[in-house]
């Protein structure tokens, strides 16, 4: 658990010091780290080679010219550049508009203006919730991941997995009222 | 404002995981605009996110991504738009598609005291707007599938209760009804379904039918 949050530490300050002050060391070392998982990311969602190539290359440019609207107070490393690879998925393979909240939402406001205290507490939160994530039962994890991973609609996980759609849905609001309170406060 | 009605946890992640197609995804994102509680949920299941990929196993790339890369730093690109100040009533997530005025959008009319105004269909999926002045509404009917209703505007009621802003009807095809606006300023929605409704009467079933409803 403590390595894990010291690398999310160490990846949080790199997109920062990229924000900041276009380090191209931190980058390289962002490269390094997600490049290759927004590749396997994307060939796990069905991308062939050529295409997962290009896309988790444009998703690290994405994250140089955009590093500076990062905000450690609302989403960890992993977290926001998992909604970049994400996006670009959406805007590339299927062509579709991602409708996003208001964009006077805090997510996009410099996180200079973002206390300090703030940032702690997010990253404390996304400790518990990923221990939280860890600690649910295998069949509601399996769900959750097959969400990220299988590009279908929770019928067609159900159908795939023998289950009733009704035991999906049910997994589905187990696991995420059990990740809200890790996120929330904890207990 | 309270919420008293909520998308399901299980479009919510299907949101934040990407899954949902762009009609579902308006819903949702419209919704996020006016209900803190699931944006709390969103920022829980994209978090989850963050953690599948940072446990995904990785794929090399090619030998010379990062200089490929590099290369491309320094080229100039748009500018970033931070927090661009939207005025108007309509949320965030619905203005490329309308526009930021509800008056100013060319709402068809179907009948009295009743006009809508299609946005995209996806897989299936469309998206409309619906816009009912007081005691107006669409006709009773049942539904082939899966149908979500968000208040932007007014309010409206059917056999299972009432509906305000922000609020998001779930109805699945068990449920008959017949939404009417309320007593007050217009009703207008935000409807995405599944599937054609099923209306009851012959008249609405003809008018349905040429709308495309």
């Amino acid at each position: 658990m403590e390595a894990g949050a010291n690398e999310a530490g160490r990846l949080n300050a790199a997109v920062l010091a990229v924000g900041r002050a276009r380090d191209r060391a931190a980058f390289q070392a962002l490269f390094d780290h997600f490049a290759p998982r927004v590749k396997g990311y994307l060939m796990r969602l069905g991308a062939g080679n050529a295409v997962a190539e290009d896309l988790a290359q444009e998703a690290l440019l994405t994250v140089w010219r955009k590093a500076a609207l990062f905000d450690p107070a609302k989403a960890s490393a992993s977290t926001w550049i998992f909604t970049i690879a994400r996006n670009l998925r959406i805007d590339a393979i299927r062509k579709e508009r991602r409708p996003e909240l208001d964009p006077n939402d805090a997510a996009l406001l410099p996180q200079a203006e973002r206390a300090a205290d703030e940032t702690m507490a997010w990253a404390e939160a996304e400790d518990r919730l990923r221990a939280a994530l860890a600690e649910l039962p295998r069949e509601q994890a399996e769900i959750i991941e097959l969400s990220f991973l299988a590009e279908k609609p929770h019928s067609r996980i159900a159908n795939e997995l023998g289950l009733p759609l009704g035991t999906v849905k049910s997994r589905i609001r187990l696991a995420m009222a059990r990740l809200r309170v890790a996120l929330g406060d904890g207990t | 404002m309270t919420i008293s009605h909520h998308p399901g946890e299980e479009l919510l992640l299907s949101y934040a995981s990407g899954a949902a197609n762009e009609a579902a995804a308006l819903l949702v994102a419209s919704h996020l605009a006016l209900c803190s509680d699931c944006r709390m949920s969103v920022a829980a299941a994209e978090a989850a996110g963050g953690s599948v990929l940072s446990q995904v196993a990785p794929v090399a790339l090619d030998r010379n991504a990062y200089d490929a890369v590099l290369a491309r730093l320094d080229a100039p690109t748009a500018e970033i738009v931070r927090g661009a100040n939207l005025a108007g009533n309509v949320p965030a997530p619905l203005q490329p598609y309308v526009g930021s005025d509800f008056d100013n959008i060319p709402w068809r009319h179907i009948v009295h005291g009743l006009s809508y105004y299609p946005l995209l269909t996806r897989d299936g999926t469309r998206a409309r707007l619906i816009r009912a002045k007081a005691g107006a509404g669409v006709a009773e009917h049942t539904h082939r599938g899966e149908e979500w209703t968000l208040v932007l505007a007014g309010s409206y009621r059917d056999v299972t209760g009432r509906y305000a802003v922000g609020d998001v009807q779930t109805t699945t095809p068990q449920i008959r009804h017949e939404p009417t606006a309320d007593p007050g300023p217009v009703c207008i929605n935000l409807a995405v379904t599944d599937a054609p409704l099923v209306f009851a009467g012959l008249l609405p079933k003809i008018v349905g039918k040429i709308f495309g409803f």
